[in-house]
């Protein structure tokens, strides 16, 4: 496992354990992305422009390794030749605006694509240097590893008990199903509301302790990964923080990627962000990754800039 | 309590008092419109016994019949003062639990929760025993004037000694109905005073349509053979052969329906094939009955050598019924949404998991309601079953699955077709009874429906 990313694709690259703006490499930008860029929505993207990257600024492992991973509907591309690291115990952000294809990239990384038919994946997906991708891997498997939690919050209609034993048992799970159990709804910071009532329909929680309940399922599984999609994006302010609180708790065991359109969100939560874009032809693009501070006060491409302070997106 | 004593004078005329108010004038009209029905109901019931008294008794001439023969002491067929007293006490069942607690509630506005509870409870208690008392006197005046009639020693003014005489039936139907009525009233007001408005609808339903088999149907009729004489023609043999014949079908046609129905939503890929099958599985729900009828008749019948049994008729039905099973179980198994597949594939579960943990249990209701569906269109089905030649005249029961059968379409039609009268008349009591059964497996599979679903 590459100790850092950048070190290995570019070997000129500074040391990253040095953190200094001065220091920071940026890919070169053709003459004609600055302009581009500048023109603002609809920039119609190179396709073989490659993304801005800033250097990490720590010495992390990493969890997943993307290389130009494209994803396809039938014959629609929505996602095209993304390549990112995914930093092992962090948060990484995926914003973007609508339709830029970060939902379908997040679904990449559990094969979650694969139920819906026509649709594909090329490219590599190193995860423990196997390749996610390869469709002689057990996608069932990959999903055992790689946890979700969706934009809905969707609890099974049975007992808290039951949704959150539920993956553990299919999965052979043979040890104490109680104390899992419990174990898994403190960690998702729900135990002390639901204790006294597990027989409970899952349903009957409200709106951010259902989704606090998806993700004691989701840890329940015990995986090395936990993939959210917008998970507090149908929730109110209140339940937003505890879920927030809850993925900065959850960085310090598990590798969280999170999709979001809430900028102060991705600020707040994560430690690095990758902004993705689509151009007039909806193909996702990666613009620029890094870690969060570096993209929000330093943006190096004109986009991010103009997406982060709220010019358009 | 004094500081609050001001705003405690407030309320009591707050704009959600004299609403209630104003309510309760439209439950008190429609209180006292049930009671002057009542009256009227009451009255018409008074007349009828002063002028008609037991002449009328004998204008029923299979009861008549049946006393030739010898037959059973009392009849069972109702009687004008029994009918009466039903056209009576029918509204009075229905209203009082509606009426009884808000009636309390618009005389005494303001009465705390617990109080108009146990106040229409006590209103409702003597209700049900007056008409529990009412019913066994009617029933009684009938039983002694009927005895009378027919002559039996002793048997005036003698109750006891005429239940003796009485036929099982009658005593039965003395005891449930006057007990369980007035029961039934009771539970009825007291969810609805609990406002539990399930039950409380339920309950007077249910008694409506026992009292409407009640009025048309002997339980001599539902449990007699077929006979050459109208009076003695019973559908026994076409009630059980009817439900033998469901139980055969609906295990055949169940499990491979739905099986299709999972292997078309769950398991078969998007093309040519699979679209070929789902449109014949369409067209096969519009195929003309009879056509089945034939397919049975050369399949099961002649091919397979059932001959004409239960389960040739079954085999043929469940091919009848099977398009519809598939079409409704794959409905059921559309409504699953996709969020919950996805969460279950999302910790790690295989496909043949999801379907059994989750997409099979929260469509079964619905795969149950399409199957109860389908069976009360397989029990009306003629057609198919007089073309692999079921037989009409069953005068036994079947014991296995290869002995002949009759079901209850099949003796309608036979009786229809004879010239007498009394046929006619058996043939409208046995698609009553059709009917009845309909219209139970029809709720069952409303109220199933209603309760297996799910708000996501």
């Amino acid at each position: 496992m590459a100790r850092n990313f950048f070190t290995m694709m570019k070997s000129t690259a500074p040391s990253a354990t040095e953190p200094s703006t001065a220091e920071r490499t940026v890919a070169p930008p053709p003459p004609s992305m600055k302009q581009d860029a500048a023109a603002g929505v609809g920039v119609h993207l190179d396709p073989t422009l490659e993304a801005v990257r800033h250097d990490f600024t720590e010495e992390v492992e990493m969890a997943l390794e993307l290389r130009d991973v494209s994803a396809f509907y039938g014959s629609f591309q929505a996602i095209d030749r993304i390549t990112l690291p995914v930093p092992r115990n962090r948060v990484t952000a995926l914003i973007g605006p609508s339709g830029c294809g970060k939902s379908t990239l997040l679904r990449c990384f559990n094969r979650m694509n694969d139920l819906i038919p026509g649709a594909r994946i090329t490219g590599r997906i190193d995860f423990g240097g196997r390749n996610l991708v390869d469709p002689n891997v057990d996608a069932v498997e990959v999903r055992r590893r790689i946890g979700m939690v969706f934009q809905k919050p969707n609890p099974f209609p049975k007992s808290i008990y039951e949704n959150v034993a539920f993956g553990a048992r299919i999965n052979g799970y043979s040890g104490d199903m109680d104390r899992l159990v419990e174990d898994s709804l403190r960690r998702a910071a729900l135990w002390d509301e639901v204790k006294d009532e597990l027989d409970k329909s899952g349903l009957a929680l409200s709106g951010g302790q259902q989704q606090r309940l998806c993700i004691g399922r989701a840890i329940a599984v015990q995986p090395e990964i936990i993939l959210m999609d917008e998970p507090a994006s149908a929730l109110d302010p209140v339940a937003t923080l505890k879920i927030e609180d809850l993925m900065r708790e959850l960085a310090e065991d598990y590798t969280i990627v999170v999709v979001t359109h809430n900028m102060q969100q991705a600020g707040r939560v994560s430690d690095y962000t990758a902004f993705l874009l689509a151009g007039e032809e909806r193909v996702g693009r990666l613009v620029e990754f890094g870690p969060t501070q570096d993209i929000f006060t330093n943006p190096l491409d004109q986009r991010t800039e103009d997406y982060i302070t709220g010019r358009y997106g | 309590m004094s500081a609050a004593a001001p705003s405690a004078q407030l309320t009591a005329f707050s704009p959600r008092v004299r609403i209630r108010r104003s309510f309760s004038v439209g439950f008190m009209v429609a209180a006292l419109l049930a009671i002057a029905i009542s009256m009227i109901m009451l009255g018409a019931l008074v007349v009828e016994i002063a002028v008609d008294g037991a002449a009328r008794l004998f204008t029923d001439g299979t009861a008549v019949e049946r006393e030739a023969r010898g037959g059973g002491i009392v009849t069972d067929l109702p009687t004008p003062v029994g009918m009466a007293w039903m056209t009576w006490a029918l509204p009075v069942a229905i209203l009082l639990p509606f009426i009884g607690p808000r009636l309390l509630n618009s005389l005494v506005p303001g009465l705390p929760r617990l109080a108009e509870r146990l106040i229409g409870l006590i209103v409702l208690a003597p209700a049900a025993v007056f008409i529990h008392i009412l019913y066994v006197r009617f029933e009684s005046a009938y039983l002694i004037d009927y005895a009378r009639a027919v002559g039996i020693d002793g048997a005036s003014g003698n109750l006891l000694q005429l239940f003796g005489e009485a036929s099982g039936f009658q005593i039965v139907r003395l005891l449930v109905i006057g007990i369980l009525l007035p029961l039934g009233i009771l539970a009825a007001g007291w969810f609805w005073s609990q406002r539990m408005r399930k039950p409380s609808m339920l309950i007077p339903a249910i008694m409506i349509i026992a009292w409407v088999v009640y009025l048309f149907i002997d339980p001599w009729f539902l449990s007699s053979f077929p006979s050459r004489k109208p009076a003695d023609a019973g559908i026994f043999s076409a009630v059980t052969g009817t439900l033998y014949m469901m139980v055969i079908t609906a295990a055949i046609a169940f499990p491979l329906g739905v099986g299709a129905a999972i292997y078309l939503e769950e398991y078969a890929r998007r093309n040519w094939f699979s679209r070929m099958i789902q449109i014949n599985v369409s067209n096969l729900a519009g195929v003309p009955s009879i056509i089945y009828g034939l397919l049975g008749l050369q399949v099961f019948v002649r091919v397979l050598e059932f001959e004409r049994s239960v389960l040739a008729g079954a085999c043929t039905m469940a091919l009848l019924v099977m398009p519809i099973i598939i079409v409704s179980a794959q409905e059921a198994l559309r409504t699953v949404p996709p969020s919950m597949r996805e969460a279950a594939y999302a910790v790690g579960a295989t496909r043949w998991q999801v379907i059994r943990f989750h997409v099979l249990p929260y469509a079964f209701g619905g795969m149950l309601t399409g199957n109860i569906l389908a069976m009360s269109r397989a029990i009306g089905e003629t057609a198919p079953l007089i073309a692999i030649g079921a037989l009409t005249f069953i005068a036994f029961l079947a014991d296995s699955p290869t002995d002949d059968f009759t079901v209850l379409p099949i003796q309608v039609f036979n009786w229809v077709a004879r010239p007498q009268a009394g046929f006619h008349e058996i043939a409208a009591s046995a698609i009553i009874v059709l009917m009845v059964i309909l219209l139970l497996m029809n709720a069952a599979a409303i109220i199933m429906r209603q309760r297996t679903r799910t708000d996501w």
